[in-house]
């Protein structure tokens, strides 16, 4: 990565209020184009890191730079990093397409300039013939491509989205997706994505990273965060995964992806673990069978519809759940 | 059920019945052609409008009371929004406190406040004039429109004005092009309430007024002398501007809360 790539540093940022530390020692770097999901639980310090780099909250310390120029001190409505809310906020009192104005008209943009700059962005978000519509008369999907259109108005370098998929329904989920990917590789700008969701940050992030209690756990491409979990915050928070403590050549924990565990009721050569079947779930085209380990640990194995006939568990049966060697990965740390 | 159902209608209905019957009585009697308000009634007549209003006296009241009205509810209205402000935005340590003597004014008695304000303005040298009367019932208004104020505040998305300044707009900008346009209900309301609370007030009117009387103490003035049905005409006008000034308060209240 040369320095002509990087848009955006932190370096050693934290924030502290008065007696809570919401981001501890953040070192990052987001490169131009790229599509970043920050993804953690609530309270993991996403926001918060999000909300520094729009400069809605002030860094305790550390250093903040945007297209090399420290941010530390520039004010919010001086910096060009739009956002799109988790509550949209749009305008009540303004109707769409002065909704879609407003960056331009604080900006100083002349009135002959702004309305078909508004009205192209609105085009291209499908709502074409919405301009004087009053916020209220739209449907979720609407607001929110009326956000984004308020946003990237200004053609900034940069968009910040704070969980905006989170009030939608799941099939508008999937169908903004898709907008957002387009958009992001048409336009070739950043996005910085904040969410608690694994699908949204899997499905359309190029790099995801991953907070737990103010601090970095791991950056890095979905596949290799799903595949190879640096931690057991990691591994649980990702999901579909079963850890085993202990297992390790090391005497470290390990993690096997559910997809790579087979099912069977006799025991099998090599490594595997006798669990109890608690329950199934259809997820499309696979299911994912919960087991309960030994220890009392949550195992899950995902199977085929044909494999799950074959077997059809009872509710408490034992079965051997068994894994190739190539399937493990160790974790760090304990 | 439906039997409750029943008794609750004639309640409310016996209840407005009981509020509005003295005003509707003024009313009748300001159209009615006998000097004492008796049963059987007289006949029609617009008399006593006529004149009530030919007489300056009652002009001047009038002007009085619509200036005191105007500026009161102005000053009211912008104290009482930037009070809710800074309810709305800021956290400090003695906000309580700041809340609870904001809101104090109406839990005085109107005769200790009468008192005082006539005491304070009297060294300020200001008692008798209307500009005094204006102060008087600014202090008593603003707390009427800071609770206003306080409710549609509590109805903006915070995020709102955190968005505005996202978008490149500073500070003051945002109070201009997202807080105000937002409270804009709240701001006509307070300010149509509160030049009703200033039109009606008579006590603390009455001793700081002096010479520059407004409609209320100039009323009394008239009933110390006799009994005159003039009263019942000037009172019914200033029923109906209040009213008016009232309901349209409500309006907007209601209004907003739909959206």
């Amino acid at each position: 990565m040369t320095i002509e790539d990087t848009l955006v540093t932190f370096e050693g940022v934290h924030k502290r209020y008065d007696d809570f530390v919401a981001v501890k020692a953040l070192d990052l770097e987001i490169k131009r184009g790229e599509f970043v999901a920050i993804m953690g639980p609530s309270g993991c310090g996403k926001t918060t890191t999000l909300r520094m780099l729009a400069g809605l909250e002030t860094p305790s310390g550390g250093k903040i730079t945007i297209g090399g120029k420290c941010m530390n001190d520039v004010p919010a409505h001086e910096r060009d990093t739009p956002l799109v809310w988790q509550s949209l906020a749009l305008f009540p009192f303004l109707n769409v397409i002065e909704n879609v104005e407003f960056g331009l008209k604080m900006r100083g943009v002349p009135d002959f300039e702004r309305q078909p700059r508004a009205l192209i962005w609105l085009e291209r978000l499908g709502l074409k013939g919405f301009e004087k519509r009053r916020i209220d008369q739209l449907s979720g999907g609407q607001r929110q491509r009326v956000a984004l259109a308020r946003s990237l108005v200004t053609e900034p370098e940069m968009l910040l989205l704070d969980e905006p998929l989170s009030a939608l329904d799941a099939h508008l989920v999937i169908r903004m997706q898709g907008v957002l990917t387009k958009l992001q590789k048409e336009l070739g700008i950043t996005f910085v994505y904040v969410t608690h969701s694994q699908s949204e940050a899997f499905a359309m992030a190029d790099r995801v990273v991953i907070m737990g209690q103010g601090e970095i756990s791991q950056i890095g491409a979905p596949r290799d965060i799903f595949r190879a979990p640096k931690n057991r915050f990691v591994a649980e928070f990702v999901g579909r995964n079963n850890i085993f403590a202990g297992m390790g050549q090391s005497g470290g924990d390990i993690v096997v992806a559910a997809d790579r565990i087979s099912v069977s009721r006799e025991a099998t050569e090599g490594a595997s673990v006798q669990a109890a079947f608690l329950s199934e779930e259809f997820v499309g085209t696979a299911i994912i069978c919960y087991f309960e380990g030994p220890d009392g640990e949550d195992l899950k194995a995902l199977v085929t519809e044909e494999e799950l006939e074959a077997l059809s568990p009872e509710p408490g049966e034992q079965f051997w759940l068994s894994w190739a060697p190539e399937a493990v990965h160790e974790l760090e740390g304990a | 059920m439906r039997m409750a159902d029943i008794l609750s209608r004639v309640y409310v209905a016996a209840l407005f019945v009981f509020v509005f019957l003295p005003i509707l009585t003024s009313v009748v009697f300001s159209f009615n052609s006998d000097r004492f308000p008796t049963v059987p009634l007289g006949h029609f007549t617009t008399h006593w409008y006529e004149t009530a209003f030919s007489r300056p006296e009652v002009w001047l009241a009038f002007k009085n009371s619509l200036i005191v009205a105007f500026c009161a509810a102005s000053l009211s209205t912008m104290l009482g929004f930037v009070t809710a402000y800074t309810d709305f935005r800021y956290g400090f340590r003695f906000k309580t406190a700041y809340l609870a003597l904001a809101l104090l004014p109406p839990t005085i008695p109107l005769v200790i406040m009468g008192l005082a304000m006539l005491a304070w303005l009297g060294r300020l040298g200001l008692s008798g004039t209307l500009i005094g009367i204006i102060i008087a019932h600014t202090v008593m208004g603003a707390p009427f429109a800071m609770a206003i104020c306080r409710m549609r505040l509590q109805q903006m998305d915070p995020a709102l004005e955190a968005a505005a300044w996202n978008l490149g707009a500073s500070p003051w900008r945002t109070m201009a092009s997202v807080v105000i346009p937002f409270s804009t209900p709240a701001l006509i309301s307070a300010f149509c309430l509160t030049a009703a609370v200033s039109f009606d007030e008579f006590i603390v009117a009455w001793f700081v007024s002096g010479l520059n009387k407004t409609v209320p103490v100039m009323i009394l003035e008239i009933l110390q002398g006799n009994v005159d049905p003039q009263i019942n005409a000037i009172g019914t006008v200033v029923f109906l501007t209040s009213i008016t000034l009232v309901i349209l308060a409500q309006l907007l209240i209601l209004r907003r809360s739909a959206t």
